[in-house]
Formats: structure tokens, C-alpha cells, sequence
């Protein structure tokens, strides 16, 4: 069977890093496209993902999640850093355009990876209002603060939906690490 | 669940969702659990089912990034002090190739600079009066010359309309010149047997109910087009612009259902 992308990245084959914009390119466009507002923070963003990926392309278990899944997670970490980073507000202005996206796109999705479609029967298996905090925080990249001050719910209820919500999905994709959803 | 797991839960909890400070970080690192990227994945998971469309990433940055992996690479290289990677054993032929061409390049402009000085072509009587071959300007120096020669250039920043995206650019216009240029990036690529962008002008001669048509134009797979505008009948003291997404060819008057840019006019000579 052959070398995972990442792999190959990993052991030094420049000519892996073609076949990763090849392959995960868009798609890493599209996450940065979707979170970040501007399109130039997004093609600076999308670059500096990239070099995270070679960076961090050896410690890919493929025991642990999919590919996609790996480099959607990479990249979102850099997004939300430079979010931090930026102190990122959204203006009033926008609060409607955020709150006027559809909650449930239902056929419209695409199935990226294996973690993806489950995790999009995991959501629909959640509370509305946790359905809510988790699209608009880890689709949209919107603080806590900021879910509160969209949707009026308190900051502690946007928290306690947040964390609920997460680990019960996280539980559903099988995936373990530290925390019980039932312990919350 | 203890006080540590607490502690650690919060930290990456808020590590997925908003990100850790350096101090969290070192945190998170003397807790040793660094490597829980449990919840990340499963963000990460959540993430892509929600992703409605991949769209292509703009040929322009995939230059870029291909450019840093170049360099990342011969870092990596030179810092292992390991063996070539697969590119760069390629790369050092093409460089000598590319250096040899450059070479016999260079000898020939030599030799023929020194041949046609030394040697000038007999005259052979008038011969046929050759006939300039037209000039390609592209719509950027088209622009270029107008910003350069226009006495009058009205200028509007794009931005963001009633879409997810959030395009960036400018338009100018001259009513001196009846000329202008649409500058934008940030659009998304349209299908121009589905639908295509229009541009409206809102000038101080025209009700804004029945904007000017400014014509229609089409974003390709870059995303950044530089396109002259079109205007059906002449403008005078445009005011905005709007860019609407219509039916291919364009319509006579907007529903304005699709909104995609709006640009206010910000600098303007009159």
C-alpha cells in the first residue's frame, strides 16, 4: 500500500507537498474561506497552514483519524490562533449575515472523510441550541463572547452548550481522550 | 473528575474552541497533555461536515505556498545535512539547463548585435511599407493608462454585499474619458452558462431605482479579474456601485436578490 501524503511529506519528498495542495488545497481554502472574513487574511492564513502541515506531518496517526480530518484540524488551529492573535471583533453589522445562515443544510453537505459524515449525524443528534453554539464557534470561528452577544444567551449558558455539546460528539465519533460527556 | 482533569479539559476545551495564550500553553505542556487532540479532531470532524463547498484554492497562492515549500524544504535539507529530496535533485538539472540556456542566449544577442552593426543588411530599395502589429494592452495597463491620463478619476473600494464572501478591489470611472475599470478580487468563480456578475452605476443623473447597467463580467478560477466597465448610456458623477449576480447576459433592471459587492465612491474630482 502506499505512503500516506503526510508520510512521504514527513520523510522529506518535496514533490508530496504538490500532491497535498492537489488533494487538500480547496479544502483548506474553503475552511479558511468560511472562517475568516477577509480574503487576504485567508490566503496568509492558508500558507502558514501549510507550513504547519509539513512541520507536523510526521506525527499523523492514521490509527487516530483520517487524513482530512488531521489537516482540517491543523488548519483551524492556525485560523483560530490568528483570530486570537488579531483580536478579531465581528462588527454589529455582520451579526445579522451570521445569524441569517441556515442552522441545517442537511443534503447540501459533502462528505470530506469518514469523521465528517459522523460527526454531521452526531450534531443532529444534539439540542438545537447546542447544534447552534458548536456551527457558530467551530464553523464560523465566534469566541464564546461573541456566540453570547449574537444569540443573547447568557456567556455561561454558550459555555455549558459548548462543552456538552463537544464531548457528546467526540464520544459519538469514538474518539477518547480526557472527559466524559456524562460527567458534565 | 479531579481538579487536574478539570484544569486540563478547560485548557483544551479552550484550545479548540478560541485558541491558548503562551502562558495556557506552557500550562497545558507541564500538564503533559499536549497530545490530547481529542477534542480538535472532533472539531476539526465537525468542521468538515459542515463545509457546504470545497472551492479551488487561487492558482496565484498555490504559486506562493509552492515557492515557501521550495525554501522549507532546502531548509530542512540543509539543516539534516540528509540526502536530496526527489525536487531538488530535479532542480539542480534544471538550474544548469536554465543557466546553459541563458548562456547561449546571451551569445546570441551578442553575435547578433555585433553582425547587424558590423554588417548592416544591404539596401535593397524600397520595399513594402511595414505595418505595425497591433499592440495587445491588457485591461490592467488599460487601467494603468487611465489612472495616469484621466483628469477626473472617481475611485470606490470594494466591499463585502449581501454574500458569505467578502471581495476586496476598487473601481475607478471617468466621466472626461466615459471609461472606467473594475479592480476586484475575492469573488467566487462563476459558471457563465448558469449566471454572471453585473455591475450597476448609481449616478447623479439617474433615479437609484434604475441604476445604469454597467455590463457583465465573469470571475475565473484566480479570483482576481481586472475588467472594463460597459456603461450602457453615459455617466455622470457616479455615486456607487453595486455588483449583483444575474442570469447570463445580464438583466435590464435587478432584482438586487444577489448582492455581491458594493463600492461608495470615495474619491471623487467633482
Amino acid at each position: 500500500m502506499a505512503d500516506s501524503i503526510l508520510k512521504r511529506i514527513a520523510l522529506g519528498n518535496r514533490d508530496a507537498v504538490s500532491d497535498c495542495l492537489d488533494t487538500y488545497g480547496g479544502l483548506v481554502w474553503s475552511i479558511a474561506r468560511k472562517m475568516l472574513r477577509s480574503q487576504n487574511d485567508a490566503e496568509d492564513a492558508v500558507q502558514e497552514i501549510f507550513i504547519d502541515i509539513w512541520k507536523n506531518a510526521e506525527r499523523f496517526d492514521e490509527n487516530q483519524s483520517s487524513e482530512t480530518t488531521f489537516i482540517a484540524m491543523i488548519a483551524r488551529r492556525r485560523i483560530i490562533d490568528r483570530i486570537r492573535k488579531s483580536n478579531r471583533r465581528i462588527s454589529a453589522d455582520s451579526f445579522e449575515d451570521v445569524l441569517s445562515e441556515p442552522e441545517s443544510r442537511g443534503d447540501r453537505k459533502i462528505e470530506i472523510s469518514v469523521e465528517a459524515g459522523e460527526a454531521a449525524e452526531a450534531l443532529r443528534t444534539l439540542k438545537p441550541e447546542q447544534q447552534q453554539v458548536l456551527q457558530l464557534s467551530i464553523v464560523q470561528g465566534l469566541s464564546h463572547q461573541e456566540i453570547a452577544d449574537v444569540t443573547g444567551m447568557p456567556l455561561g449558558t454558550v459555555k455549558t452548550h459548548a462543552r456538552r455539546g463537544i464531548l457528546q460528539a467526540r464520544e459519538m465519533l469514538g474518539i477518547t481522550g480526557i472527559g466524559k460527556e456524562a460527567s458534565i | 473528575m479531579s481538579e487536574r482533569e478539570e484544569r486540563l479539559l478547560d485548557l483544551l476545551e479552550k484550545r479548540t474552541f478560541d485558541g491558548l495564550t503562551p502562558a495556557e500553553e506552557r500550562e497545558l505542556s507541564e500538564l503533559n497533555a499536549t497530545d490530547d487532540v481529542s477534542l480538535d479532531l472532533t472539531a476539526a470532524a465537525i468542521s468538515l461536515a459542515q463545509l457546504e463547498k470545497v472551492e479551488p484554492m487561487p492558482a496565484q497562492l498555490r504559486s506562493r505556498i509552492e515557492s515557501a515549500a521550495d525554501e522549507y524544504f532546502t531548509q530542512k535539507v540543509s539543516q539534516s545535512g540528509s540526502t536530496r529530496t526527489v525536487r531538488e535533485s530535479n532542480a539542480g538539472w534544471w538550474n544548469w539547463f536554465g543557466w546553459a540556456l541563458a548562456g547561449a542566449a546571451c551569445i546570441a544577442l551578442a553575435a547578433n548585435i555585433y553582425l547587424t552593426r558590423v554588417n548592416p543588411p544591404l539596401a535593397a530599395g524600397p520595399g513594402p511599407t511595414p505595418t505595425p502589429a497591433p499592440v495587445q494592452i491588457t485591461p490592467e495597463q488599460q487601467r494603468a493608462q487611465l489612472l495616469a491620463s484621466a483628469p477626473d478619476i472617481a475611485k470606490a473600494n470594494i466591499s463585502a454585499g449581501k454574500e458569505s464572501y467578502v471581495p476586496s478591489g476598487d473601481i475607478v470611472w471617468s466621466d472626461t474619458n466615459q471609461a472606467g475599470y473594475i479592480h476586484v478580487k475575492g469573488l467566487p468563480k462563476n459558471d457563465p452558462g448558469h449566471e454572471q456578475y453585473q455591475l450597476w452605476i448609481f449616478d447623479e443623473s439617474q433615479d437609484p431605482k434604475t441604476p445604469i447597467d454597467g455590463g457583465v463580467f465573469d470571475v475565473n478560477s484566480e479570483g482576481e479579474v481586472v475588467i472594463p466597465i460597459d456603461a450602457k448610456i453615459k455617466v455622470k458623477n457616479p455615486k456607487v456601485f453595486a455588483i449583483t449576480v444575474e442570469k447570463p447576459g445580464g438583466v435590464v433592471v435587478s432584482k438586487q436578490e444577489k448582492v455581491a459587492a458594493l463600492a461608495k465612491v470615495e474619491t471623487n474630482p467633482s
